[in-house]
């Protein structure tokens, strides 16, 4: 009987170790909630400006498809995760879209009324977003880059 | 021809039952390159490892009651027609040839263990001894077959395993020299339910510690074969050494419910790492092949002792224990492949979110996002773990050095969580063998 109290002891300790050290919670972080407010953080420069548009934008359109931030990020990637997404939560193209731009126009009321832009540049913010597919977007950001 | 002393036939014949029983498990490591070779899902390659042991199980007990008829035949034809299938499986056209060439022998290498027990009782002159040899033999060879297989795999490819394997098995054949003839035997006995029924259990369980595991060190981790090797064979050292000193323990139910608690609690420790890394898997392969020695060899002691017509008990051990293994492995295979899935889409967010949080130009994270998505889609079709750090770490930028942290770090913890589960389940398995080891104790009484 006393082999099975050393077992049961030495196994004891190990296992309550690995839990001590966080063995339970090693796990992939859990992803932000779309819909909890978060703060606009008076970014400086152009780059953190529209970081935080896009940012606040996304949040606003995976709220309202009840998905994480990072999956409407994920599903705007390419063409065929796109396609995937529309599919997996029945919507269209269109609709899709119209949830970015939404957010995106949105996100720009809130830069310019926390001061973050001011009503020119807002102005010609909106009308660029207003205008041109996600796909163009995105690809525009990436190309300031190098400017 | 002279006759072979006994010493040197009972290390043959612990040859053989190695080599076999070490076939359970010796093409995990090479699986990855089989699943490349053959272009299969993970599940259906599952198969090349349920198929051998399957017929194996199947097959124990006739060829066990065939076997202490004419112990010299059966051994001898099988160990023949066990090497053949081998050779035969390293020149596969196709995973279906190679499952059944798998199956093929798995009946041919039933024949072989069970005809090497009985031959064992003749070479030792004592059925306790001979049934203590084969029980430390079939142990060794389980436990040392992943890490024999990744060697092999590395140094020589996938096939090499097979091709090795007939020579060796043929040099087993050595062990009939000047075997003498055995009257008919009387009928046997009914066999040992509840150690039976155990065994089968900690077999299952024994599934995550021998397969899983593997896969965890080279597909997840990204370990070279070789390296998995050796890191697995933590666990045969420990099941040799804890065989060494369990003698001392009795009863043998004892020693029995010692060797469960303690593959559960290193499966238990495995499912609730604390951090990907080799090192973490040490205490508790210490503890699986320690519980695996005790718990083994306590059972097939007990499946063994006092009974008549040992061979075909050993039929019924070996059949408990690899439908243990077929058990475990459609068991857990579903559940493994799930978790895998969906903690692949759970990396992939957190990835995401590590990148739109990280400090690098806001610009950039589009870009760098979709780096990485086009990594993890080329890895994924490839069947292996991208290296994201590789993607993302390739400037001379402490924030960009963080970020490729920070991704790997998630996808760590995905990979081994994806585990997780498995791990659980197999760690249940084990403790559930408590039950028939608990209600069996007076069945034996030694």
């Amino acid at each position: 009987m006393r082999a099975i109290g050393y077992s049961t002891a030495a196994v004891l300790v190990l296992v309550g170790l690995y839990l001590a050290l966080g063995g339970a919670s090693y796990a992939p972080a859990k992803v932000a909630d779309p819909c909890a407010p978060r703060s606009w953080r008076s970014p400086q420069g152009f780059e953190a400006v529209a970081e935080q548009i896009v940012l606040s934008a996304l949040d606003g359109a995976a709220c309202q498809l009840h998905v994480s931030r990072e999956d409407m990020v994920l599903a705007l990637a390419n063409p065929d995760s796109r396609q995937q997404f529309v599919r997996e939560h029945n919507i269209s193209n269109a609709e899709l879209e119209s949830l970015v731009h939404t957010g995106l126009t949105r996100s720009i009321d809130d830069a310019q009324n926390a001061g973050a832009l001011n009503a020119t540049l807002a102005g010609i913010l909106r009308g660029v977003v207003g205008n041109l597919p996600i796909d163009e977007l995105l690809n525009l950001l990436q190309r300031l880059r190098g400017l | 021809m002279q006759p072979l002393g006994s010493r040197n036939r009972i290390a043959l014949l612990g040859l053989s039952v190695g080599l076999v029983l070490a076939d359970s498990s010796v093409v995990t490591l090479a699986l990855p390159k089989i699943l490349v070779q053959f272009d299969v899902e993970v599940s259906t390659l599952a198969w090349a490892l349920i198929s051998f042991n399957l017929a194996l199980a199947l097959a124990a007990v006739p060829a066990a009651a065939l076997a202490r008829r004419r112990p010299v035949g059966v051994f001898g034809v099988s160990t023949v027609v066990f090497a053949a299938a081998s050779l035969a499986c390293a020149f596969s056209p196709t995973f279906g040839v190679l499952v059944g060439l798998r199956a093929v022998q798995g009946v041919a290498g039933a024949a072989v263990v069970v005809a090497a027990l009985d031959l064992l009782s003749e070479a030792t002159g004592a059925d306790a001894s001979a049934a203590r040899i084969w029980a430390l033999a079939g142990i060794v060879g389980a436990s040392v077959g992943p890490a024999i297989g990744g060697i092999l795999t590395q140094l020589f490819g996938w096939e090499s395993i097979f091709v090795l394997q007939a020579p060796v098995a043929l040099v087993g054949l050595l062990a009939l020299r000047g075997v003498q003839a055995r009257p008919v035997p009387e009928p046997a006995e009914r066999p040992q339910i509840a150690a039976n029924a155990a065994l089968l259990l900690v077999s299952g369980a024994l599934v995550a510690a021998l397969f899983l595991l593997v896969i965890l060190l080279i597909n997840g981790w990204r370990l070279a074969p070789l390296a998995a090797g050796l890191v697995v064979t933590i666990m045969p050292l420990a099941a040799i050494a804890a065989t060494r000193l369990a003698r001392g323990i009795s009863p043998l139910w004892t020693r029995a419910a010692s060797g469960a608690i303690l593959i559960s609690g290193g499966l238990a420790a495995l499912a609730w790492l604390p951090h990907a890394g080799v090192v973490w898997t040490i205490l508790p392969q210490i503890a699986i092949g320690a519980g695996l020695g005790l718990a083994l060899s306590a059972l097939t002691q007990r499946a063994l002792a006092g009974r008549s017509g040992q061979a075909v008990h050993g039929g019924w051990t070996i059949a408990a224990r690899h439908a243990g293994i077929v058990l475990g492995l459609l068991l857990l295979t579903p559940i493994f492949t799930s978790d895998l899935n969906r903690n692949e889409h759970e990396a992939l967010a957190a990835g995401t979110a590590a990148v739109l949080d990280s400090r690098i130009s806001p610009l950039d994270k589009i870009g760098v996002a979709r780096d990485v998505l086009v990594a993890v889609d080329r890895a994924t079709a490839e069947g292996r773990i991208p290296d994201v750090r590789a993607v993302v770490d390739h400037r001379d930028d402490s924030a960009y050095a963080d970020l490729g942290n920070a991704l790997q770090d998630q996808l760590d913890r995905a990979v081994t969580n994806a585990f997780s589960r498995s791990f659980l389940v197999s760690a249940l398995l084990s403790l559930l063998a408590l039950i028939p080891i608990v209600l069996g104790r007076k069945e034996v009484g030694i």
